[in-house]
C-alpha cells in the first residue's frame, strides 16, 4: 500500500512539470505580460519599465524563466508576486481557507441531502417523487453554478434577506466570537447554496442507480425471502452497500475543495483563492498563476489518490495486490 | 462487510463534520494577533492647520466603497489607482493643490522660498507636526524620502557606485519616482537646512518641481530606515503588515490602517496625531472611522450608493440616471460636477517605415492618406460629437475640442480650432485633395476606396458605442470603417510595440495638474506619443515645434509664458488634428444627506475636506 502511495506520489512530479511548462508557454503567447498596462500609464518613466523587466527576467525567453523558476522551486521557493511583493506561498496562505470552508460547505451541504434523496427517489422508484426529483435534478445539473450565483444575488439584492456578496459583515472586527461565527455562517449560505446544488443532482442520480443495482442483488432476493422486514432490507442491507461507490465519489470531490469554488467567487464577492487565481490571470501576475495551478492538479492527484485507498479500504475485493 | 461499511460512512461523516468545524473555527479565529500597541497621542503643533468650518461633532462612521482589491501600502512599488488612494489617506507631502483654484498651496510645508535663479527651493516644514505613532516629524525623514528614491548600488567591497552598461548608475530601489524625479536624466540635491528646513537645488530650471518633488509623499524615517539599510525596503508594508501589524504603517495625513482583510474591506482610524484642528483647537477629523468595502467594479461601487449603503460615492454618467431615482427614498444627493479630466480621441497610426519582416506598417497609399492633415481634418469634421452625447451618454458628456478638458480652466485654450459636425465641410475638404466620389463611395486620386480599421478595447463599453457611432458617421461620408474591439494588452502591444493597426480609440484619465505632465505624450519622443511614439528626431514641423514649446514650458517658471506656450501646443494640436477629440464625460458626485459641511469643488470633489466633515451619531 505504501510503495502504491509512494508511487502515485512521483507521477505527481512529471505531471507538474508538464503542466507548469504549459503554463508559461500559454502565458508567453497571451498578448502583452505583467507591464503592460503599466506602459499605457503616461506618467511611468520608460527607465523604470527596462528596470523592472530586467528584474523580473521578462526581456527573456520563457524557456529561460520557467529554468530559473524551477531552479527556485527546487529549493522550496514557488517566488515573488510581481502584483503583491509578497511570497507566493503567503499569499495563497491568506485565502486558502475562506475557500476551503466554503467549499466543505457546500460539499456537507451537498452530499446531506442527496444521499436521502436518492435513496428515496431509488426506494419509491417511479412514484411522483421520483419523477419530481429527477425533474429537479436535471433543472439544477443544466443551470451552470455562475448563473445560479448571479440569481443569488439578484435574489438577495431584492429581497434583502442575504448578504450581497463578501464573506463578513462591515462590523465583523467589533462582534463577538459567537456573533462572528454567526456573521460567517449567514454569508455562507448563497455561496454554499451555488456551489452545492449542481453536485446534489449528479450524487443523488448515482446514489439511485446504485440503490437500484444493488436492490436487484441476490441478497436482497435472500433477505426478503428470509421475511426480513422491507424497511430493514432497504436500510440495513441495500444502502449500506448501494453507498460504497460515493465512497471513491468522495475522493474526486476532494480534489475540487481549494480550485472548485472560483465562478462563484468571483460572482458573489467571496476572498478566496479562486478571486486570487482569476486577479492573477488577467494581471500576468505569473508565479500566482503557477502556484495556483499547482495546487489545483497536486489536490487533483491527491483526491484520486484518496478515492483509490478510500474503494481498497472499504471494498476488499480491490485489495488484489498482496497475491504475490 | 455489513460492519466494514458501516465504519467508513461513519468515517466520512465525522471527516465532513471535524473539517467543517476545524475550518469554521480557523477562519474566524485571529492569529495571535500581535498586540496593537497603545497610541502615543503628541500635543497639538505649533504649525497645526486651523480648518474654518463651522464646529462639528465627533464620531461618526464613513462607509464607501473602492474599486479593486489593493496590492501593497508601499508607495514605492504600488501600481494601482485604489492602493493609490489607500496610500494618500495615510501619507502626506510637502504641498498640495487648492481644491478650487488649483495652485499649489502650503501642507507639510508651511511655506517655501525660490532662490532669485529658479534653481533652489526652500522648504519651512511646519513645527511640532508628530507622525501616527507620536514621532516627531523633521527635515530628516524629507531627506530620508528623496535618499530611498536615489539610493545606488554599491560595490560591497570598495563601496563605489555600480554603473550599468550606458554608465548610468544602478539604483537599489527602483521606484516611479527615482526616475520621475529626474531632470533631463540628473537627479536634484538635497540637505538638510536644519530640523524644520530642507532645501532642493534642481540641476537646471524646471518649472514643475515645486508640485512634482512637492507632492512625494514623505516616508517615516524612524520606521523604514532599518529595511532601507539591509535592503528590504520594497517588500515592506505588505499586504502582510497590512493584515498582522496595520499600526506599523505610519502616516502624516488624516488616516491610520486600522485593519484590512483581503478582498474584503479597509477599515481606517483617524491619526491621533493629525496636525489639522477645528476653529476651537480640536483635533480633526470628526469621523472616527471609515469602513471602505472593496468591490469589484464601479457598477457594483454604484449599486451600494443606490440602496443608500455608503455615504460617498462616484457616478459614471451612465448611471446616474438610476442612481438619482433614489435621491428622495435614500435620503441622498447627487452632483453635476462639470466635465470631467478624462478625454476620449482617435488618432491615425503615423509611423513610417517597415517591420523587421520588411511589411509597412501602413500600407502606404493609407499612410499617405494618414499624414495629410486635410484627410485628418476631414475625417475630423464627419464626427458627430453632439450625437455621440447623446446617443452614448444620453446628454452627459461634453464636446472636447481639443487635449485639455474644460475642466482645468487655467491651461484650457478656448480659442483653438474646432471641427464642429459638418459633413459638407468633409465632403470638399476630401474634394481639394483629389479624393472623389463614386456611387456615394469615396476613392482617392489613385483610385483607391477610402477605408480603414479602428480599434478600440473590449472591455470599455463606452468606447465601443462610440466607435459604433463613429463608424456611423464615416459611412455617411462613404468611408468603411472595420470595427475591431480587442483585449487591453494587445492594444497597447500594437500602439507600443508592433504598429501593425491603422487606427486607434482610446481615453486618458485624470493626469497631473502641470502641463508637463504630458510630456510623453505631446513630446516626438515621448513613450506614448500615440501617432509615433518615441520619435528620435521628430518626424514632423509642427511636432519639433510642439517638442520646442514643451521644453520651455518644462524651464520656464514664469506662469503667464508657460501659459501661452502651453495654449500653442494646443492650438498646433488642433490643426494638425494629430489627436480627434471626441468626449469628456460629465463628473458625478454623491453624499448622503446626513453630512455636514460639504461644500464641493470640481477639482476637488466632496471629500476634499474630509477632516471637518461631520454626521450626527445614530444611537
Amino acid at each position: 500500500m505504501i510503495s502504491f502511495i509512494f508511487r502515485r506520489l512521483l507521477t505527481l512530479i512529471p505531471l507538474l512539470l508538464g503542466i507548469t511548462a504549459l503554463v508559461f508557454i500559454l502565458m508567453s503567447l497571451a498578448p502583452g505580460d505583467f507591464l503592460t498596462p503599466v506602459k499605457a500609464q503616461r506618467d511611468v518613466p520608460a527607465e523604470l519599465i527596462e528596470s523592472i523587466q530586467r528584474d523580473f527576467g521578462l526581456d527573456q525567453p520563457w524557456y529561460v524563466q520557467y529554468f530559473k523558476w524551477l531552479g527556485n522551486l527546487a529549493q522550496g521557493n514557488l517566488g515573488h508576486s510581481w502584483a503583491y511583493k509578497l511570497p507566493v506561498a503567503d499569499l495563497i496562505g491568506q485565502r486558502v481557507l475562506a475557500t476551503f470552508l466554503l467549499s466543505l460547505v457546500a460539499l456537507t451541504f451537498s452530499w446531506c441531502i442527496a444521499i436521502p434523496l436518492g435513496v428515496l427517489a431509488a426506494v419509491y422508484k417511479d412514484s411522483i417523487f421520483d419523477r419530481i426529483s429527477a425533474g429537479l435534478a436535471y433543472a439544477a445539473l443544466s443551470i451552470p453554478e455562475f448563473f445560479l450565483a448571479l440569481l443569488l444575488v439578484f435574489f438577495a439584492a431584492q429581497t434583502g434577506w442575504f448578504p450581497m456578496g463578501g464573506a463578513t459583515s462591515i462590523d465583523y472586527e467589533y462582534m463577538s466570537f459567537g456573533g462572528q461565527l454567526a456573521d460567517r455562517a449567514y454569508h455562507l449560505i448563497l455561496p454554499g447554496l451555488a456551489l452545492g446544488i449542481g453536485s446534489i443532482a449528479s450524487i443523488m442520480r448515482i446514489m439511485r442507480a446504485n440503490f437500484l443495482d444493488t436492490i436487484r442483488a441476490e441478497f436482497v432476493t435472500t433477505a426478503r425471502a428470509k421475511g426480513v422486514k422491507e424497511f430493514v432490507v432497504m436500510f440495513k442491507h441495500v444502502l449500506r452497500n448501494a453507498i460504497n461507490p460515493l465512497v471513491s465519489a468522495f475522493g474526486f470531490a476532494f480534489s475540487s475543495l481549494l480550485s472548485g469554488a472560483l465562478m462563484v467567487e468571483i460572482v458573489l464577492q467571496y476572498p478566496g483563492l479562486g478571486q486570487l487565481m482569476y486577479q492573477s490571470i488577467l494581471r500576468e501576475d505569473q508565479f500566482v498563476v503557477l502556484a495556483s495551478v499547482m495546487l489545483g492538479c497536486t489536490m487533483l492527484v491527491l483526491g484520486n489518490l484518496l478515492a483509490d485507498i478510500l474503494l481498497a479500504w472499504s471494498d476488499p475485493r480491490i485489495r488484489l495486490e498482496k497475491k504475490k | 462487510m455489513g460492519s466494514s461499511s458501516r465504519g467508513h460512512q461513519f468515517n466520512i461523516g465525522a471527516l465532513l463534520a471535524g473539517g467543517l468545524i476545524v475550518a469554521f473555527l480557523g477562519a474566524c479565529s485571529k492569529k495571535e494577533v500581535k498586540e496593537r500597541p497603545e497610541p502615543v497621542i503628541a500635543p497639538i503643533p505649533v504649525d497645526a492647520e486651523v480648518e474654518d468650518f463651522p464646529i462639528g461633532e465627533f464620531g461618526a462612521t464613513v462607509i464607501e466603497t473602492t474599486t479593486g482589491d489593493i496590492a501593497t501600502l508601499n508607495p514605492l512599488v504600488n501600481e494601482s489607482n485604489s492602493g493609490s488612494e489607500v496610500i494618500g489617506r495615510i501619507l502626506d507631502s510637502l504641498i498640495t493643490l487648492d481644491p478650487n483654484t488649483g495652485e499649489v498651496i502650503p501642507n507639510l510645508a508651511k511655506s517655501w522660498d525660490i532662490s532669485e535663479d529658479n534653481l533652489e527651493y526652500t522648504f519651512h516644514l511646519r513645527e511640532g507636526v508628530h507622525w501616527s505613532d507620536g514621532h516627531p516629524f523633521t527635515a530628516d525623514d524629507v531627506i530620508f524620502t528623496w535618499n530611498c528614491f536615489f539610493a545606488k548600488k554599491r560595490n560591497p567591497e570598495t563601496g563605489e557606485v555600480i554603473l550599468d552598461e550606458n554608465g548610468k548608475p544602478e539604483y537599489r530601489y527602483n521606484s516611479r519616482s527615482t526616475f520621475s524625479q529626474q531632470i533631463n536624466g540628473q537627479e536634484p540635491k538635497f540637505e538638510k537646512l536644519d530640523d524644520y528646513t530642507v532645501r532642493f537645488t534642481t540641476p537646471e530650471v524646471y518649472a514643475p518641481f515645486l508640485l512634482f518633488g512637492g507632492g512625494e509623499e514623505i516616508l517615516p524615517k524612524h520606521v523604514l530606515e532599518a529595511a532601507y539599510e539591509d535592503g528590504t525596503l520594497m517588500d515592506q508594508w505588505s499586504l502582510d503588515t497590512a493584515i498582522n501589524e496595520p499600526w506599523k504603517i505610519v502616516g502624516l495625513n488624516l488616516f491610520v490602517l486600522e485593519s484590512y482583510r483581503p478582498g474584503e474591506r479597509i477599515v481606517f482610524a483617524p491619526n491621533p496625531n493629525f496636525w489639522k484642528v477645528n476653529t476651537e483647537g480640536a483635533r480633526l477629523p470628526y469621523v472616527q472611522r471609515v469602513i471602505t468595502k472593496i468591490v469589484p467594479d464601479v457598477n457594483s461601487s454604484n449599486v451600494a450608493f443606490a440602496q443608500g449603503l455608503t455615504d460617498f460615492e462616484t457616478i459614471t454618467p451612465d448611471n446616474v440616471a438610476w442612481v438619482q431615482r433614489g435621491e428622495e427614498s435614500h435620503d441622498y444627493t447627487v452632483l453635476d460636477m462639470g466635465p470631467a479630466n478624462s478625454t476620449n480621441f482617435i488618432w491615425f497610426n503615423l509611423r513610417p517605415g517597415e517591420n523587421a519582416d520588411g511589411v509597412p506598417y501602413v500600407a502606404p497609399h493609407k499612410f499617405a492618406w494618414f499624414s495629410d492633415k486635410y484627410f485628418r481634418q476631414a475625417i475630423s469634421y464627419g464626427i458627430n460629437r453632439e450625437g455621440i452625447i447623446k446617443g452614448v451618454y444620453f446628454g452627459r458628456a461634453n464636446v472636447l475640442n481639443g487635449y485639455v478638458s474644460p475642466k482645468r480652466k487655467f491651461w484650457y485654450n478656448d480659442a483653438i480650432r474646432k471641427f464642429s459636425y459638418l459633413p459638407e465641410k468633409s465632403r470638399a475638404l476630401f474634394a481639394e485633395i483629389g479624393f472623389e466620389y463614386r456611387n456615394g463611395k469615396l476613392f482617392d486620386g489613385a483610385g483607391n476606396p477610402v477605408e480603414f480599421s479602428i480599434m478600440t478595447n473590449a472591455g470599455n463599453g463606452l468606447r465601443v458605442e462610440m466607435a459604433t457611432v463613429f463608424k456611423e458617421n464615416m459611412a455617411a461620408l462613404g468611408i468603411d470603417v472595420e470595427l475591431q474591439f480587442l483585449d487591453f494588452n494587445t492594444i497597447v502591444n500594437k500602439i507600443s510595440d508592433s504598429f501593425d493597426y491603422e487606427s486607434c480609440m482610446l481615453g486618458l484619465g485624470g493626469g497631473a495638474p502641470d502641463p508637463f505632465a504630458g510630456k510623453d505624450i505631446l513630446m516626438s519622443g515621448g513613450r506614448l506619443h500615440f501617432w509615433n511614439p518615441q520619435q528620435k528626431e521628430p518626424a514632423t514641423e509642427w511636432e519639433a515645434r510642439i517638442d520646442e514649446l514643451m521644453l520651455e514650458i518644462g524651464r520656464n517658471t514664469d506662469v503667464e509664458k508657460r501659459k501661452a506656450d502651453f495654449f500653442e501646443v494646443q492650438a498646433i494640436l488642433a490643426e494638425q488634428q494629430a489627436m480627434l477629440f471626441l468626449v469628456s464625460p460629465t463628473d458625478y458626485v454623491g453624499y448622503r444627506n446626513r453630512w455636514q459641511n460639504i461644500e464641493p469643488t470640481p477639482l476637488g470633489g466632496v471629500t476634499w475636506n474630509q477632516e471637518s466633515l461631520w454626521a450626527e451619531v445614530d444611537e
